[in-house]
């Protein structure tokens, strides 16, 4: 399906946009750089440069020469920013400890996330970053942008920010990382009435939703993903922007049940897509693959000789349901059985396709803190359509937040409200009947208890002679 | 709406803390309202950040309300 925009889009003029020559671009030579000492002595920073990948740290050092070398009216922050960022991050090494202070008051008119405040506490060692503030810049569907946009971005970067910048934050959003108050208002304005670009979710707000690449680029993909979180990124504008939550609220979309930006373990609302009617087999193709005639893993892992392709035990033997078996020479697949694992398909991809008639399963509750505490979502709503414009899916997302922001606790995720108040609770508010697949542990944590008017004939029980054995 | 805002502004400055949640605001408004509505306190808490007189004050990943003026206001 071609984009089709939710209002009308104006031509971004990039050209009049952007600020700086190639030669500035390109101001220091390989031999500057080689024999560039920065401000600061770094030992522990440089020594970060020895390991096998890419380091942040000889980045920054080329921003370093590359703003030194810039005229001082061709930058608004100092040219030393980068090199005080490397001198306090040394000062974190040894002494153990951040000397970031995060939090404040600052950000733009309006909005209540986009921005976060955060401030150096060694602000005369380093006073380029004494006021370092980070923008979060909400990431268009699947990262897909044109380099006209990035080198605008990273134009108008350098010229108000300190020239460094992650791709991209956990949710998907460029963080722009360091600037000061009085420039926050002119990039937000540049942004979005002259790029047509929004600032991302922070705060008690909904975050920038994210998907993976969906049907742009993927075969497998059930939902168009892009299409979705467009729209909801859309529709919920005053959720992104304006916080009421009790905490951060994430939606991810994964196109099929790989997960390419596994929304299972990362989101308080996962979309996973998926079928329910049954794999799609080709079965000229599957002898094509036992024949050898097709490279299994679409030609991957082919740097080494791993024989000749076993079906039996390179798919059927690995199926997690055992729901795959050859008999007369077809592959045979019990589709009630399938757990969606997407292995023989992974494998196959030229025999085996998901099912057509396609929509959604939804998880809820994950959530992935750093430090501890990391939970994977429920399956909670096996299979629900999801075409345009989403009005199902609007209504089971309004219905729990509305629980949600009436019940959770100040910083009290989605998935630790459920097991706080239990599963069947949750299934209440949003009106599903439980099912075996929602039950994670049968012996210590079966989630359901049914009601004795749930149960044809009822049960009578005494709870006291139940807590005999039963202590609380 | 005037009554929702005039509930909010009577919290925010009788409050012993100079940053609170939006759920404490919901509370207190709800205390003077009962049957108000969470999406009423949001809409009426917007209007007042938009006339600047309530802030936001945001932890990066928690965001709290508080009453422009009092407390730390200023960028420190």
């Amino acid at each position: 399906m071609a984009f089709e925009p939710n209002e009308p889009q104006e031509k971004i003029k990039y050209d009049e946009m952007r600020i700086y020559s190639d030669e500035e671009l390109n101001n220091y030579t390989e031999e500057e750089l080689k024999n560039f000492k920065t401000k600061h002595d770094t030992p522990m920073c440089d020594d970060l440069e020895s390991g096998p990948w890419p380091s942040f740290v000889a980045d920054a050092k080329r921003e370093a020469l590359h703003r030194r070398k810039l005229a001082d009216d061709r930058i608004l922050l100092s040219a030393e920013t980068v090199e005080d960022t490397l001198g306090q991050l040394e000062d974190s090494f040894v002494d153990g400890e951040t000397h970031w202070k995060h939090g404040g008051i600052v950000g733009v008119f309006g909005y209540g996330g986009g921005v976060i405040g955060r401030y150096s506490d060694l602000q005369e060692k380093y006073p380029a970053v004494a006021h370092f503030h980070t923008l979060r810049v909400n990431q268009p569907m699947s990262k897909f942008y044109n380099t006209d946009f990035l080198r605008t971005i990273c134009d108008l970067w350098e010229y108000r920010g300190s020239g460094m910048m992650n791709m991209h934050g956990s949710t998907g959003d460029i963080i722009l990382l360091g600037t000061t108050t009085e420039q926050l208002e002119p990039i937000f304005y540049q942004m979005t009435h002259e790029m047509q670009q929004d600032l991302g979710g922070s705060g008690s707000n909904l975050r920038s939703p994210s998907c993976c690449l969906g049907r742009a680029r993927c075969e497998w993909s059930c939902i168009d993903t892009q299409d979705m979180c467009y729209e909801l990124t859309h529709y919920y504008q005053d959720e992104l922007h304006r916080p009421a939550f009790p905490y951060k609220f994430k939606f991810k979309f994964d196109g099929c049940p790989n997960g390419c930006v596994a929304s299972i373990a990362r989101s308080d609302m996962s979309f996973i897509g998926t079928w329910k009617d049954d794999i799609r087999i080709d079965q000229d193709a599957v002898q094509a693959y036992i024949a050898g005639d097709i490279a299994p893993n679409g030609g991957a892992h082919a740097g080494k000789d791993w024989g000749k392709f076993d079906i039996q035990k390179e798919v059927i033997n690995l199926c997690p349901t055992a729901c795959m078996w050859m008999e007369d020479g077809k592959l045979m697949i019990d589709n009630k059985e399938c757990t969606r694992c997407m292995h023989c398909i992974n494998t196959m991809p030229q025999a085996l396709r998901p099912g057509a008639d396609t929509g959604v399963s939804i998880l809820f509750g994950a959530k992935a803190p750093i430090l501890e505490g990391a939970q994977m979502a429920v399956l909670t709503v096996p299979f629900m359509k999801c075409e345009p414009p989403y009005e199902n899916i609007k209504d089971l997302v309004e219905k729990v937040w509305d629980w949600w922001m009436e019940e959770g606790k100040n910083r009290e995720r989605l998935g630790e409200l459920i097991q706080r108040w239990g599963l069947p609770k949750f299934l209440e508010v949003i009106g599903l009947p439980p099912m075996p697949q929602m039950v994670t542990e049968p012996r210590s944590n079966p989630y359901i208890f049914w009601k004795a008017e749930e149960v044809p004939g009822g049960f009578k029980r005494n709870i006291e002679d139940y807590r005999v054995k039963h202590m609380r | 709406m005037e009554d929702i805002r005039n509930a909010i502004l009577e919290f925010a400055e009788k409050s012993k803390k100079s940053k609170f949640y939006f759920s404490d605001m919901e509370k207190a408004v709800k205390k003077v309202i009962p049957d108000v509505k969470a999406r009423m306190v949001k809409k009426a808490a917007t209007s007042l950040i938009n006339e600047e007189k309530l802030i936001y004050f945001s932890t990066g990943s928690t965001t709290m309300y508080g009453l422009k003026g009092k407390g730390q206001t200023e960028d420190h």
